[in-house]
């Protein structure tokens, strides 16, 4: 210990939690300090973010000071916050004794940043047909590893491939980002506003695409990761872009190729337009006549335009039944049921009922 | 007076004392005796958590607080853009205010329930050894789960808005694959099940009933016997809360179109000259208020009226639904009711600063 002040910060673990240790007090500053109650060294020790204080000004109290207690070790102040430190953030320690002629005297430390590394890649874009009509309603972003919020909107882009502008308002705004639970998978809505024909946002806009403009989807690299880092390198999908699609999916249009009776060949299931990849992967499933379901492996095939299943077990000779889920949808959300964006003067396009939403198939006899 | 002690919450409430495993702090909403809900989205649950609040007596508070995100951060050890605030809610007899926060983002996230009391003074609640319980919505079942289509449409749920209405706990929610909608009713204490509706909407713009879109936002009111609800572009929508039978789709009437390019962030009623009104704030139109009394006369609209949305800017201009009144109040992001004596607005500024202010409601 000294007669004079001289003050120093250095982080510090204390039973697995970062702190903040303040050492440097002169004997009897730190005696006299030892004798005050928590709440006046919170009010002698005043520890802020850096950007608060200079939001302060001179006024250092205006705002809360860190949550957060002291504990007072052989030589040094030991402040322990209730909430940890962020890499790289900078903190200020204001000391005020009151009797100083010098006023406060402030300190700062800088948190270190941890090193970021990209690991995290984009797994996947879908769709991935080549083309998509142009009131698409669904983009689909893959990671590798869970990813933070907030990104979103400024990491997804949709651009013209003729001349690279980007085009603005594609997407329905966030917050809130749709993620599933493991964060792996986000889920961008083009702007149903639109989308549906006959709302200001179609009659002022249009459609967020542009029929016969090819587009490219990118996926910038600064998209942070759960654990802050950017990933290792962008992504992007191209498409051409058709004609809308406004009609249900019809069943009646799709292909089954059946398989042999008592082997374990895939049923395949072809249809005439691709479908939506995040709900194809439980829309679909395989039961006996009487409902039971068959255990099995289903697979997506290429530009969602296929839908493969390989049972468990041999098939047996019986029918089955391929059982479709009301709410699967094509790209541009047309169920089996409704249209998504329906002219209510076309007495066809009237939803259905959900009665008939099931295919019976025979496998093919043992040659 | 209530009287507020844990060791009665334990019993009455079905509460354990323990560490709440939330995830993210989203919605809130006051229970019976001072008990918090808290909408966790990350976990799909919800948490009902004793906050031990036993000050009386200090009357209503009317917080001005300039820089409210920037006390937030001070108080939390963050940057101010590491600051989200999810909701807010004021305390039954203390007044005091509650507000969910998420510190940070990605794994680093952590959940925070901050409580100012009436002299500004910021403090939080503690989320470990304290009494709760909790009820799962449900998580994620494995994508292999054959049970797994019948159960898709609760697989997704993130809790968008949340009211406590005569032992029921009312829940807006909304998936993120199906674009669809339920509103459900669980009971508290909680018993692990609960009551859901889908519901059903006249899009007036768009000319058609829809019972895709979610709900945004919704308040009870007419002394609980009616909720009104908000959608994204903007339908605002009353239901009658003795039609909600289970299992049944529910229909509510469509009572006014608030524009297009638009989504409502929060609804809240309040008192004024014996009169219940309701606000309405937005992320794009200004603060409207819409008096109940009009609502109630409001015939449904039921026609198709495409031109109806056509003057986004101007969302008075509609020429069907129940009158609405803008004011003048900027940047309006939530809003709560102070236990009738005025409403609490998180405004953020022009240069993305969010500060709290109170307003008399007679000022309103």
């Amino acid at each position: 210990m000294t007669q004079t002040r001289r003050l120093r910060l250095e982080f510090a673990d204390r039973q697995g939690s970062g702190c903040l240790l303040i050492t440097g007090w002169p004997d009897t500053e730190f005696a006299e300090l030892c004798g005050l109650t928590p709440g006046e060294l919170a009010r002698r020790v005043v520890i802020l973010p850096s950007d608060v204080l200079a939001t302060a000004g001179d006024d250092y109290r205006a705002f809360p000071t860190i949550a957060g207690s002291f504990v007072l070790e052989p030589e040094s102040v030991c402040f322990m916050p209730r909430f940890p430190f962020r890499d790289g953030m900078s903190y200020a320690v204001v000391v005020d004794s009151g009797a100083s002629q010098d006023g406060p005297q402030v300190l700062t430390i800088q948190r270190p940043t941890v090193a970021a590394t990209p690991t995290t890649e984009v797994v996947a874009i879908y769709p991935t047909a080549a083309e998509i009509p142009v009131n698409l309603l669904k983009v689909y972003v893959h990671f590798s590893t869970p990813m933070s919020e907030g990104w979103a909107a400024q990491a997804i882009t949709v651009c013209r491939q003729d001349n690279g502008e980007l085009l603005e308002g594609v997407f329905l705004p966030t917050p809130p980002e749709l993620w599933d639970p493991s964060r792996r998978r986000l889920t961008m809505l083009l702007d149903p506003g639109r989308i549906k024909r006959g709302l200001a946002p179609n009659l002022e806009a249009g459609y967020p695409l542009v029929e016969g403009v090819p587009v490219k989807v990118m996926v910038a690299p600064d998209f942070r990761d759960a654990g802050g880092r950017p990933l290792v390198a962008g992504a992007e999908r191209c498409y051409r872009v058709g004609p809308p699609r406004r009609e249900r999916i019809a069943l009646h249009n799709w292909k089954l190729i059946p398989p042999v009776a008592g082997s374990a060949q895939p049923l395949t299931v072809e249809f005439d337009h691709p479908l939506d990849q995040a709900l194809l992967q439980h829309c679909l499933t395989v039961k006996t006549t009487d409902g039971t379901p068959v255990s099995g492996q289903g697979e997506i095939g290429p530009e969602e335009r296929s839908w493969r299943f390989s049972p468990e077990n041999p098939w047996d000779t019986g029918p089955c039944r391929l059982t479709i889920a009301p709410h699967l949808e094509d790209l541009a959300g047309n169920s089996p049921l409704r249209v998504f964006d329906r002219d209510i003067t076309i007495e066809d396009d009237a939803p259905t009922n959900k009665d008939a939403l099931q295919v019976e198939f025979n496998c093919a006899p043992a040659s | 007076m209530v009287e507020y002690g844990t060791t009665t919450h334990l019993e009455e409430f079905g509460l354990e004392v323990g560490t709440p495993s939330v995830k993210s702090a989203g919605s809130l909403a006051f229970g019976p005796a001072g008990i918090l809900f808290v909408g966790d989205n990350v976990g799909a649950a919800i948490f009902a958590i004793d906050v031990d609040d036993n000050e009386t007596g200090s009357g209503p508070h009317a917080l001005d607080l300039e820089n409210f995100d920037t006390a937030l951060a001070a108080y939390l050890g963050c940057a101010r853009e590491d600051v989200a605030i999810q909701d807010m809610a004021v305390h039954p007899a203390s007044d005091n205010l509650y507000v969910s926060v998420m510190r940070g983002a990605g794994d680093d996230a952590l959940p925070v329930i901050v409580k100012v009391n009436g002299d500004g003074n910021i403090s939080d609640v503690s989320l470990e050894n304290v009494a709760f319980s909790q009820t799962i919505l449900h998580d994620a079942a494995d994508a292999d789960d054959p049970r797994q289509v019948s159960r898709q449409q609760l697989r997704t749920v993130t809790v968008t808005d949340m009211s406590f209405v005569d032992g029921l706990l009312l829940v807006a929610g909304t998936s993120n694959e199906e674009f669809s909608s339920t509103l459900r009713r669980i009971p508290f204490p909680f018993n692990g099940g609960f009551d859901a509706n889908s519901l059903e909407i006249f899009h007036v713009s768009h000319g058609q009933y829809e019972t895709a879109a979610p709900i945004r936002a919704f308040v009870p009111y007419q002394g609980n016997a009616k909720i009104l609800a908000s959608y994204t572009c903007t339908p605002v929508v009353q239901f009658n809360l003795d039609e909600f039978a289970p299992g049944q789709q529910v229909k509510g009437k469509t009572v006014a179109e608030l524009g297009a390019h638009n989504r409502p962030l929060d609804l809240i009623s309040f008192e004024q000259d014996g009169g219940e009104y309701l606000l309405v704030c937005n992320d794009r139109h200004p603060l409207i208020k819409v008096a109940c009394a009009d609502i109630d006369q409001q015939g449904p609209l039921t026609v198709p009226d495409r031109d109806m949305d056509s003057s986004p800017a101007n969302p008075v201009t509609p020429p069907n639904g129940v009158p609405r009144q803008l004011l003048p109040h900027p940047g309006v992001k939530r809003m709560v009711n102070l236990n009738g004596s005025g409403v609490l607005m998180l405004q953020q500024d022009d240069d993305g600063h969010s500060h709290l202010h109170s307003y008399a409601t007679d000022t309103l």
